[in-house]
């Protein structure tokens, strides 16, 4: 799990181009959207995009991403339950 | 009703957000050529800035910097002139579908890709409701721009406008346009370039912004007398328009001090210009700017911007002189021609204020 955490944080700097951030400056259980990392609807849809390029996940409702994406370490747990690669 | 250009800012090949190109240029030494970077951050926050594509940037920082230079908070409209649009975002959606076949297409570079993201960022960032438009017309796009701001505020519907030529060169599109025979193949100088003997010219990435206002401050360039488009025109009605242009501006050609020209070093382009110059201009200084700035479909702009220096400094130096014609000690009034490929013409005249 651990693991997978730090390799979503690198993820999320990348997609989202948070130029001068380093995966130890996120909070795995700080809030991504609204306060914390201060992410949009538009950051939303990268991370949806990047989950199912990546791990294979396709969510079918995109309003199940408003708990999936509650913080970086409940988005690795659903990744880990869901992932299909 | 008048209209000023108050001010102007640039990145390009040059050093960025300055003026410094007009005494001291960086001479282009490649035929692919990338802009010059200012230090975004002093513009623009990282998380502001981080789904901004290179133009994006440009373009809003150079529109930032010209309000301030030019001491306004905000404008009446917003119109930017653009060949390409953000090409950059365009091509890495283009790849994105190819390489994930057709699914999982991110959606940050598809909202940057179209061309009016431009104006429409610039005016988000401004909080700029008022008239907002995009011109893309090649390389006539940035004149289609300003004779739209020139054109409203002569009628009085605006009293300030904000007035862009945003370009990139991305090395696929400039590997694209090299087949079409867009650049030189050999190494070049800046002789070279003049002699114009072989087809091709040398690629720019730029962005201007420039603030037209009919309640010009102390510190404006230059004033915008009249600007017109042609399709196709004959050397005959090129001529007849640019006469008819300084009739109805009171100016006699023997009083234009000097002629700025989108001669680029390529020897159908340039000849263009040469039968124009012969047959319109045969004793007044002509003035050449793409072998500064370099060539691409919002380079125009940086004609109006090089005859506005020329004005507000009342000198034409050295490394922009085309031709051996004597300069006057007094650049009162100067005329800006450019053409895109002989089909696109436009005439731009500018006068000391």
């Amino acid at each position: 799990m651990e693991q997978l955490i730090e390799e979503l944080k690198k993820q999320i700097i990348e997609v989202l181009n948070l130029e001068g951030m380093k995966p130890e400056d996120i909070d795995e259980n700080a809030p991504l959207f609204g306060e914390g990392l201060g992410l949009d609807s538009i950051d939303a849809l990268e991370l949806i995009v990047m989950m199912e390029k990546n791990y294979g996940i396709k969510l079918a409702n995109a309003s199940e991403g408003r708990e999936i994406f509650k913080s970086v370490r409940i988005m690795a747990e659903y990744i880990q339950a869901h992932r299909t690669k | 009703m008048k209209t000023f250009i108050q001010a102007i800012s640039q990145i390009s090949l040059q050093e960025p957000l300055s003026d410094q190109w007009f005494s001291n240029p960086h001479v282009p030494q490649n035929i692919f050529n990338e802009s010059i970077e200012p230090d975004y951050k002093r513009f623009l926050s990282p998380m502001e800035a981080r789904r901004m594509g290179k133009l994006m940037k440009r373009a809003i920082t150079t529109s930032l910097d010209v309000l301030h230079r030019s001491h306004f908070e905000n404008v009446d409209a917003i119109i930017s002139g653009t060949g390409l649009g953000c090409i950059d975002n365009t091509e890495k959606f283009l790849h994105a579908i190819i390489d994930n076949n057709e699914d999982c297409l991110p959606p940050t570079a598809f909202m940057q890709s179209t061309h009016n993201t431009i104006s429409s960022q610039i005016a988000l960032y401004l909080k700029c409701h008022g008239y907002n438009s995009t011109y893309s017309h090649r390389g006539t796009s940035f004149e289609s721009s300003l004779l739209d701001a020139f054109v409203q505020m002569k009628v009085g519907d605006i009293h300030s406008a904000l007035v862009g030529g945003h370009d990139e060169m991305t090395p696929d599109y400039f590997n694209m346009l090299g087949k079409l025979g867009y650049w030189k193949k050999d190494p070049f100088t800046i002789d070279s370039l003049k002699k114009a003997d072989t087809i091709g010219s040398i690629s720019g990435s730029c962005s201007l912004a420039l603030l037209l206002t009919d309640s010009p401050n102390q510190d404006a360039l230059c004033q915008l007398n009249d600007i017109e488009l042609m399709y196709a025109p004959s050397i005959t009605e090129i001529r007849s328009r640019m006469e008819n242009m300084l009739i109805k501006n009171g100016i006699a050609l023997g009083e234009i001090d000097a002629v700025v020209m989108g001669l680029n070093g390529d020897i159908e382009n340039d000849a263009v210009y040469h039968q124009i110059s012969q047959n319109c201009f045969p004793n007044i200084p002509v003035v050449w700017y793409k072998h500064v700035f370099g060539e691409s479909y919002s380079a125009s702009s940086f004609g109006a911007y090089t005859a506005s220096m020329c004005l507000k400094n009342n000198l034409i130096p050295p490394h922009l002189l085309y031709n051996s014609v004597a300069r006057s000690t007094n650049i009162s009034h100067v005329l800006v021609y450019n053409h895109f490929q002989n089909k696109d013409h436009s005439l731009m005249l500018l006068s000391k204020i």
